[in-house]
C-alpha cells in the first residue's frame, strides 16, 4: 500500500528538533523526512545531517573557466590578430590582469549563481509538498508513514507539541 | 541626600541619568512581531497605492517618454551635434551621468555585502531597498554610455568579438576595462539583489492572486524553504557577499582610471581610484539616507522596519566616509597644488576663480562641511528628514564634483588658444530624463517587489534576546549559524 505523507507543523524550532529525534526513535529515517523553513536553520540546530551544497565547487569551476577566457581576451586575441604599436608590448601583463581579475569574477558570480539553480532544480513548477503557513515562519516536517501507523505518529508529533498534523499531498505552488 | 553626594553632586545626577535606560524595543531586533504579521504589513506596504502615487508615476512616466526617450531619439537622428559637447569638453554631461550612477550604485553593495560580511544587524530591513538602488543606478550608468557613444547602433564595436577584418577590440584600453567591469558589476549585482529575494517572492506568491500570483510564482521558481534550498542560498549569498566587494571596487577604480590614465592636468592622478570609490559611495550613502526617508514617510508599516537607529547607523557612516573622502581630496589637492606644474596651476585657479567656483565651493560645503558640522549630532542622525536633506546635499555636490572633474577640467589643457566653457544642451533633458527613469523604476518596482527582506529581519530577531546581567538587561545576541 502506498505510503501517506504526514505533515506536522510546529511553531518554534526547540519542539521542531525535539520532534525530529523523536521520528529518528520511531525510525524515520533522516532521507524520509523534509524539513521546509521560513528562515534558515542550521542543520545542527535541527540534529539533521549536513545538508551537501555544490555551489562553492561550481563558483570556484566558474572562477577557473573566467580566468582562462580572462587570459585569452588578453594574450590570445592579441596574437590572432597582432596589431604591432611601436615602442609598446603586443602582450603587456600589468593591464592584462585587469581584464583578468574581471573575467574571473564574472564567470566565479555568473557560476555561483547557476549552482543555485541546479543544485535546487530551480525552476520547479511541478506540485510539491508544502503549506503556505512556512512563510509565516512556521517549521514544517514531511515524512512518509504506513497507514496503518498513521496514528501513532500524529500522536506522537502531538506530544511534541506540533501545531497541527495531517495527511498531506503535493500542491500546485 | 547622601554625604557622598555632597561631595560628588555630579557624580549623582549622572547617576540619576544612566538610569533612564532606552526601552529596548526601539530597536527592531528586540521588537519582534509574528512573521506573519510582518509579512501582512509588507504585503499591505506594497498594496496600499494613493492616488498621489500615480499622479507622480504619471508625471515621471511623461518625462521619461519626452526627456529619456524623444531626446534620445533626437539626438540619435540628428547626431551629437545636437549636444553642447565640442572641443576642447567633448566629454560631457553624459559621462558626469555615468559616474555619478555608478556612485549611486555603490551603495547597495556596500550596505548588502561589506555589512553583511561584518554582520551589522542594522544592515537587515533596508539592505533590499539599497540593491535596488544598485541595479536600477547601473541601468543609468549603462544608459548614459550609450548616450555618450553617439551612434549607439555602432556599439557592438565595444563587444569582446572581432570585427570583419578579424581584429578584436583593444583590451589594454581603459575603455574595454570599463566594459567589462560595468558589465560584471550590472550583472553581479542583479544576481545579488535576486538571490535573496527569492524566499520573500515565495511569501508574496503565498499570499496573492491573478496576475500577481503568476507573476510571483514564476519568479520564485518553486522556493519552498527546504532545508537544502537554504542551504544553496545562503551558501551563494556569502559567496556573493565576499566576491562583489573587490568587484565593486574595481568597478569604480577603473572608472577612475578612464581619467587618470591620461596625462593631462588634474586628471594625472595615483590616488584617482580610491578617491572615487570613497566618492561613490559618500553619494550612495546619502542616496540610501533619501530613499530609507521617502519610503518611511510615504509607505504604509514602514515606521515599524525603518526606524531612527538605522537612521543613527547610516548617519554614522555617512560621517566616517566623508571623513575618508575629505582625505582623499585634500590629498589630490595638495598634491597637484605643491607640484607646480604650470598648466596644473591654471587649473586649480580656473576652478578657484574662474566662472565655474559657485560649484567647486559648493562642492565643498555639501561634501564636507556640511557633514562634519552637523553628522556628530546624534539628534541630527536620528532625524530622518535632516539626514535625508543632508544626503541630499551630498549627492548635489558629488554631482558638481563629477561635473568640475569632467567638462571643467576639460576646459583647460596645454593649448590654451581653445580654453572653452562647456555648456550642455540636449544633455540637460537626458539628465532629467535619466533621473525620472531612476524613481520611476523605483516606484513601480515598490509596488512589485518586498522592499523590506522580512525572512532576514525575521532571522535577526531570532538571534537578539534580552539577558539580565547584575541589575540590568542587556542586549545579547546569538550565533545560530
Amino acid at each position: 500500500m502506498a505510503e501517506t505523507t504526514l505533515l506536522a507543523l510546529f511553531e518554534d524550532i526547540d519542539p521542531a528538533a525535539e520532534a525530529i529525534s523523536k521520528l529518528h526513535e520511531l525510525g524515520i529515517t533522516d532521507d524520509r523526512l523534509e524539513v521546509i523553513s521560513g528562515v534558515p536553520i542550521s542543520h545542527r540546530i535541527l540534529g539533521r545531517p549536513h545538508a551537501h551544497t555544490n555551489v562553492p565547487r561550481m563558483a570556484l569551476c566558474g572562477a577557473a573557466i573566467g580566468s582562462l577566457v580572462g587570459l585569452f581576451l588578453n594574450f590570445g586575441t592579441p596574437g590572432l590578430y597582432g596589431v604591432h604599436v611601436g615602442g609598446q608590448p603586443l602582450l603587456p601583463i600589468p593591464p592584462g590582469l585587469i581584464i583578468f581579475f574581471e573575467m574571473t569574477m564574472l564567470f566565479c558570480l555568473l557560476a555561483t549563481f547557476l549552482g543555485v539553480f541546479l543544485d535546487s532544480y530551480f525552476p520547479n513548477y511541478r506540485p510539491l509538498d508544502y503549506i503556505p503557513e512556512i512563510s509565516d515562519g512556521k517549521i514544517g516536517l514531511f515524512f512518509k508513514v504506513p497507514p496503518e501507523e498513521e496514528q501513532k505518529f500524529t500522536e506522537a508529533m502531538n506530544e511534541m507539541g506540533a501545531e497541527a498534523v495531517r495527511a498531506t499531498e503535493a500542491m500546485q505552488l | 541626600m547622601t554625604a557622598s553626594s555632597d561631595y560628588f553632586p555630579r557624580a549623582e545626577k549622572a547617576h540619576e541619568k544612566h538610569e533612564e535606560e532606552p526601552d529596548p524595543r526601539e530597536q527592531l531586533m528586540f521588537d519582534p512581531l509574528p512573521r506573519g504579521q510582518m509579512n501582512a504589513m509588507v504585503m499591505e506596504s506594497m498594496y496600499t497605492t494613493s492616488w498621489k502615487f500615480w499622479v507622480v508615476v504619471g508625471i515621471l512616466a511623461f518625462l521619461v517618454a519626452t526627456c529619456f526617450f524623444y531626446a534620445w531619439g533626437y539626438m540619435i537622428a540628428n547626431g551629437l551635434g545636437v549636444a553642447g559637447v565640442m572641443r576642447p569638453s567633448f566629454w560631457g554631461i553624459f559621462l558626469v551621468n555615468t559616474v555619478f550612477w555608478i556612485g549611486i550604485s555603490h551603495a547597495g553593495t556596500f550596505i548588502s555585502a561589506i555589512l553583511r560580511v561584518f554582520k551589522a544587524e542594522f544592515r537587515r530591513p533596508f539592505t533590499r531597498a539599497a540593491e535596488l538602488m544598485t541595479t536600477f543606478g547601473l541601468i543609468q550608468a549603462g544608459a548614459s554610455i550609450f548616450m555618450h557613444l553617439g551612434r549607439v547602433w555602432l556599439s557592438y564595436w565595444l563587444f569582446p568579438i572581432p570585427n570583419q577584418r578579424t581584429i578584436w577590440p583593444n583590451f589594454h584600453s581603459p575603455l574595454m576595462w570599463d566594459l567589462l567591469a560595468i558589465t560584471t558589476y550590472v550583472l553581479g549585482s542583479t544576481m545579488y539583489l535576486f538571490l535573496p529575494l527569492i524566499p520573500d517572492l515565495a511569501m508574496a506568491r503565498d499570499r496573492s492572486t491573478g496576475w500577481r500570483k503568476i507573476f510571483y510564482r514564476t519568479l520564485a521558481l518553486g522556493f519552498r524553504g527546504t532545508e537544502g534550498e537554504w542551504r544553496h542560498l545562503t551558501t551563494a549569498m556569502n559567496i556573493f557577499a565576499f566576491a562583489i566587494i573587490p568587484v565593486m571596487f574595481s568597478v569604480h577604480t577603473i572608472v577612475s582610471w578612464d581619467f587618470a590614465m591620461a596625462m593631462r592636468p588634474g586628471w594625472s592622478s595615483t590616488v584617482f581610484g580610491p578617491y572615487f570609490v570613497l566618492g561613490a559611495l559618500h553619494s550612495g550613502m546619502g542616496a540610501v539616507a533619501g530613499v530609507l526617508f521617502i519610503m518611511r514617510s510615504t509607505m504604509k508599516n514602514m515606521t515599524y522596519f525603518i526606524r531612527k537607529e538605522h537612521f543613527d547607523s547610516l548617519g554614522k557612516l555617512m560621517m566616517i566616509v566623508s571623513f575618508a573622502y575629505a582625505y582623499f581630496f585634500f590629498n589630490d589637492y595638495i598634491v597637484q597644488w605643491y607640484g607646480g606644474d604650470k598648466w596644473t596651476d591654471a587649473l586649480l585657479h580656473w576652478l578657484e576663480h574662474g566662472p565655474m567656483s559657485w560649484m567647486f565651493y559648493q562642492m565643498v560645503t555639501f561634501n564636507i562641511v556640511i557633514p562634519f558640522l552637523f553628522l556628530w549630532n546624534k539628534k541630527v542622525r536620528t532625524t530622518p528628514w535632516a539626514l535625508a536633506l543632508i544626503g541630499l546635499l551630498i549627492n548635489v555636490g558629488m554631482y558638481w564634483e563629477r561635473y568640475l572633474i569632467i567638462p571643467v577640467t576639460l576646459t583647460i589643457n596645454r593649448m590654451p588658444f581653445t580654453w572653452r566653457l562647456y555648456s550642455p544642451r540636449i544633455e540637460i533633458f537626458l539628465t532629467i530624463g535619466t533621473f525620472s527613469l531612476f524613481i520611476l523604476m523605483y516606484m513601480i518596482a515598490s509596488r512589485l517587489i518586498p522592499l523590506i527582506p522580512v525572512w532576514e529581519v525575521q532571522e535577526g530577531q531570532m538571534t537578539h534576546s534580552l539577558r539580565k546581567v547584575g541589575s540590568t538587561m542587556v542586549h545579547t545576541k546569538t550565533e545560530l549559524e
